[in-house]
């Protein structure tokens, strides 16, 4: 087939917004408010992918239209605008209720040389925390600009805890707004934690806050759960805080794969076995019931979708694929990473994909891009006339599954605008909700159903 | 000023027309000093987010059918893109049209060392690259803010691909940092789309008319009125094709959805192949539509079969007018919309007799492109016909400056739509609607269709009181005791 997109770097129907996207991470964070020296349009495009465009999702403290910008001119590009940053700042701390603001710059600010750290610097000592990170896009996309909120809280607001609180885990490597079942996740996440005997300590969603992030330092280690995002977090924070982590590579989805999240993190930190086994037990008990009570739906006078493509971020493929494989019992044909994976991660991000229950997981096609519309390309040209295939992907994906009468699961950004509610395919119970989704869209397409 | 399309870039529209995005006091002054030439722009000392032109460049180019578009900027800058051919592909072709796609965006995905050393070549290889996966009919490479800062040709690239391919390349300037306006990004996408598209007709004028706006919703409502005057009603709009555009060079008249979108390509048409733009009345509404066919009747010599169609419109929406009216009586809206839907939508609710306390603008223009002197922008027309006159002001989606106005006025209801104006309102316990626009508040039809939302959201208040019971307000005592237009800055260049 001629797809030139290998040899280009070139980027269709993108599945990440840029560097900009990172103040999504700081508006997850209740009363931090981003500002930002960029264009009028910069926080727009990157609300699409990550927000709007993404399980019809906005900021809950300060809705993205009241986000101080600079609004970045033809004539600053001229004579820099750094001093009309430094008079929206302090308007900013004047009017704004928030506990922390972080001042952002985007492209062009930084290639005419304004100096945000400089600015920044003049509101030292004032009574609330002013931060700065820099996020231009032509620097990288979004999780760039995760890493480098993240980063600056770390490096330029917390200190080093007097004390260890060994209970508490600190949750990392859920991107808010980019992984779109994040609130959910983290609230279900919570709860689990809560009940194996953690005191999980979440700095995203509601509630959470500035007190939530005073106390990352005090944590007795922290917890990584996705492939490759904010793995340099917790590495810097072990670092500064000598505090340890544990790296669990995805978010489990289904049985299989959350009995290993369960067992294996309990042990590590020493915690109650028998009773994570209960829990498990009671669980899958749960799980095993509902797939029972819809077996006809599922299987009766239906076919079933037995292979799948992914084109999504690489912490929803990996759980996807574990899932899939293991528990639903499918086959992959292409995983495409869509999220610019750096490239000396690439290796070891495709050596999870390793570790599911099929018999030569070696065969497996991952493949690591920037370009969204490539999986695209293949699907298209691919012959499916006598294969059930399944996509997962996102709102981009949608359309030629649609038109191919693929059933279809949005999993990853922009999902598409429609509301992402209480969802999420975390754990037992959210596995349950992916297979119902799977197979309601088979069955919507008509697909499943043996004349 | 006339238009010139031999220039590489349409100007901005302050350049052009002398816009503005900051603007407070009544209707009548500011249609008088627009009229006179001597309105003055206000700068903000404080702003927050906007929208830009790049935005607006892209999705009305990559929205034709045929059409590929490559933005030579870093990988976040068409990212938004997804909101607009999401839209486009929720209506569901009419039978026999081939399946729907999404709109085609390749971007050139910008990195650091190409904003020290420049990526024609990149530019070059990603158009290449394009046109080998896609095959479209014509590309259009788009600049953006930092295509244009580090000097990179793209008009250049585009002649050179022009020749190369056998399909028509096209630059169009869509640098957000080039313009306040956002919908200066219509005119690079008419600048653009009318290079590679119009081409002067041959043979005689068709009995067509043509309408420029976002998309064809609502059709159905209006083209027997036109079927009945013996035109064919031409779009140019999302899914458009090449054959569409051709085709508008030989019709009759244009008229456009709004002015921000639709000035610069109907002025085109008139000023390049004598299509005449019809622009003063909008057929929003039943008074909007009694003006706009009259002037189109007289236009093409029907005035008898116009004012058979107005007489049974009228009287098919009497009774559901009438009770509308009943149900409105006494309430009071404010509005925040784009510069052309602000004043047509204070019209429609005068016509249902509602008070309208407050308009916003998004942006205003005080003239518009085409030539004609005679014809005046629909706002002004409004203001000397129907004596319509009430506060209003200018802000482009500065939202912290319209929540000041809306708690100033408190009204009945808010109409507005996009740009977070409904939802404040909604925190905030006002109900409000997103509105409608284009074909389907066309006419007295419209009037109801519109009057009729308006009644649904005053039938049950629940779910906005209570949401209105739990605002937080993300804002200090400092900002909550300001007066709505305390940023304006004299000195602020913007």
């Amino acid at each position: 087939m001629s797809v030139k997109a290998e040899i280009t770097s070139c980027v269709e129907q993108p599945r990440i917004a840029c560097a900009i996207g990172g103040i999504y991470t700081a508006l997850a964070i209740d009363r931090v408010l981003p500002i930002l020296h960029a264009g009028p349009g910069c926080q727009g495009q990157a609300g699409a992918t990550l927000a709007g465009a993404n399980g019809g999702q906005n900021a809950d403290t300060y809705l993205e239209s009241v986000i101080p910008s600079t609004n970045f001119s033809e004539s600053d590009v001229v004579f820099g605008a750094a001093e009309r940053l430094s008079h929206v700042v302090e308007e900013s701390l004047k009017y704004y209720d928030a506990d922390m603001f972080i001042v952002s710059d985007g492209c062009v600010s930084q290639i005419v040389g304004d100096d945000i750290e400089e600015v920044v610097r003049t509101f030292e000592g004032r009574e609330k925390p002013v931060l700065h990170a820099s996020l231009p896009g032509f620097k990288g996309n979004n999780l760039f600009g995760h890493s480098e909120i993240l980063k600056a809280i770390v490096e330029q607001y917390l200190t080093k805890s007097d004390h260890v609180n060994e209970k508490q885990v600190n949750v990392w490597g859920i991107v808010p707004f980019y992984d779109t079942f994040w609130v959910a996740t983290l609230e279900k996440l919570e709860a689990l934690l809560t009940e194996l005997g953690f005191e999980p300590n979440i700095i995203y969603g509601h509630g959470k806050g500035l007190k939530a992030v005073d106390k990352i330092p005090s944590a007795g280690f922290n917890l990584l759960i996705s492939p490759w995002v904010d793995l340099d977090i917790v590495k810097l924070l072990e670092e500064k805080f000598d505090t340890p982590y544990f790296h669990y590579p995805n978010i489990p989805i289904g049985p299989t794969q959350t009995a290993d999240f369960v067992r294996k993190l309990v042990k590590y930190a020493n915690l109650d076995e028998v009773g994570a086994e209960r829990i498990i037990k009671r669980e899958e008990d749960r799980y095993y019931y509902y797939l029972n009570h819809s077996i006809k739906f599922i299987f009766t006078c239906r076919v079933t979708p037995r292979e799948f493509y992914i084109n999504s971020s690489a912490s929803q493929a990996l759980a996807l694929t574990k899932y899939l494989i293991n528990d639903l019992g499918m086959t992959p044909r292409k995983i495409f990473i869509s999220e610019g994976v750096p490239e000396e991660l690439q290796e070891e991000v495709r050596s999870y994909f390793n570790d599911v229950q099929h018999e030569r997981p070696e065969d497996l096609e991952v493949i690591f891009t920037n370009d969204g519309g490539l999986c695209d390309t293949y699907v298209k040209s691919e012959d499916t006339t006598f294969r059930k295939t399944a996509v997962f992907g996102t709102t981009w994906d949608e359309l030629t599954a649609k038109n191919l009468k693929l059933p279809f699961v949005p999993v990853s950004a922009p999902a598409g605008d429609l509301m992402v509610g209480v969802k999420t395919y975390f754990a037992w119970e959210g596995a349950i909700n992916l297979a119902a989704d799977l197979y309601n869209d088979a069955a919507n397409k008509g697909l499943g159903t043996v004349s | 000023m006339a238009i010139d399309l031999t220039l590489k870039e349409s100007a901005t529209r302050e350049q052009r027309l002398g816009s503005i995005t900051g603007y407070d006091g009544k209707l009548s002054d500011l249609t008088k000093q627009g009229c006179a030439g001597c309105l003055l722009n206000k700068g903000r000392r404080f702003q927050t987010v906007s929208s830009c032109s790049h935005t607006h460049t892209i999705n009305q180019l990559s929205g034709l059918t045929g059409a590929l578009v490559v933005d030579h900027g870093p990988i976040g800058c068409s990212g938004g893109q997804i909101f607009f051919t999401l839209n486009r592909n929720r209506l569901n072709p009419p039978p026999g049209v081939p399946p729907l796609e999404h709109s085609k965006i390749i971007s050139t995905n910008l990195d650091e060392s190409d904003t020290i050393f420049g990526a024609v070549e990149k530019l070059r290889q990603t158009v290449l690259a394009a046109y080998e996966r896609h095959h479209p009919k014509e590309i259009f490479i788009v600049s953006s803010c930092v295509s244009a800062i580090i000097g990179d040709d793209i008009f250049s690239v585009a002649q050179e691909l022009n020749e190369e391919l056998d399909i028509p390349v096209i630059a169009a300037a869509g640098e957000g940092l080039r313009s306040k306006i956002w919908a200066t990004g219509f005119d690079s996408y008419s600048h653009a789309v009318s290079k590679a598209r119009f081409s002067p007709p041959t043979g005689e004028r068709n009995p067509i008319i043509n309408y420029s706006g976002f998309g064809p919703v609502g059709r159905q409502y209006v083209e027997p009125f036109f079927t009945r005057l013996g035109l064919q009603l031409n779009l140019l709009v999302g899914g458009s094709t090449q054959e569409d555009f051709h085709r508008a060079t030989t019709a009759i008249a244009s008229w456009g959805q709004c002015s921000s979108q639709s000035n610069y390509i109907l002025s085109v048409l008139e000023q390049e192949y004598g299509v005449r733009y019809l622009q003063s009345h909008l057929p929003y509404g039943g008074i909007g539509f009694e003006r706009f066919m009259r002037d189109l009747g007289k236009l093409i010599g029907k005035e008898d079969i116009v004012e058979e169609i107005i007489a049974e419109e009228k009287e098919k929406y009497k009774d559901q007018i009438d009770a509308i009216k009943a149900r409105l009586k006494g309430k009071r809206a404010f509005i925040a919309l784009g510069s052309g839907f602000a004043y047509e939508y204070s019209r429609l609710l005068w016509e249902l007799g509602v008070e309208v306390q407050h308009a916003i603008g998004y942006h205003f223009d005080p003239v518009l492109d085409q030539n004609n002197l005679e014809s005046e922008i629909a706002a002004a027309t409004d203001v000397k016909e129907l004596k319509l006159d009430f506060d209003t002001s200018i802000n482009d989606g500065q939202e912290m400056e319209t929540y000041l106005l809306v708690k100033e006025y408190n009204p009945d209801f808010l109409v507005s739509r996009g740009h977070e104006a409904s939802a404040w309102s909604m925190l905030q316990g006002i109900p409000s609607l997103d509105t409608e626009i284009g074909f389907v508040i066309m006419g007295y039809r419209g009037l109801v269709e519109f009057g009729t939302t308006i009644v649904e959201v005053l039938d049950s208040k629940n779910f906005v009181e209570k949401l209105g019971a739990r605002y937080v307000s993300p804002f200090t005592e400092a900002y909550e005791g300001l007066s709505p237009f305390s940023f304006y800055d004299e000195e602020a260049a913007i």
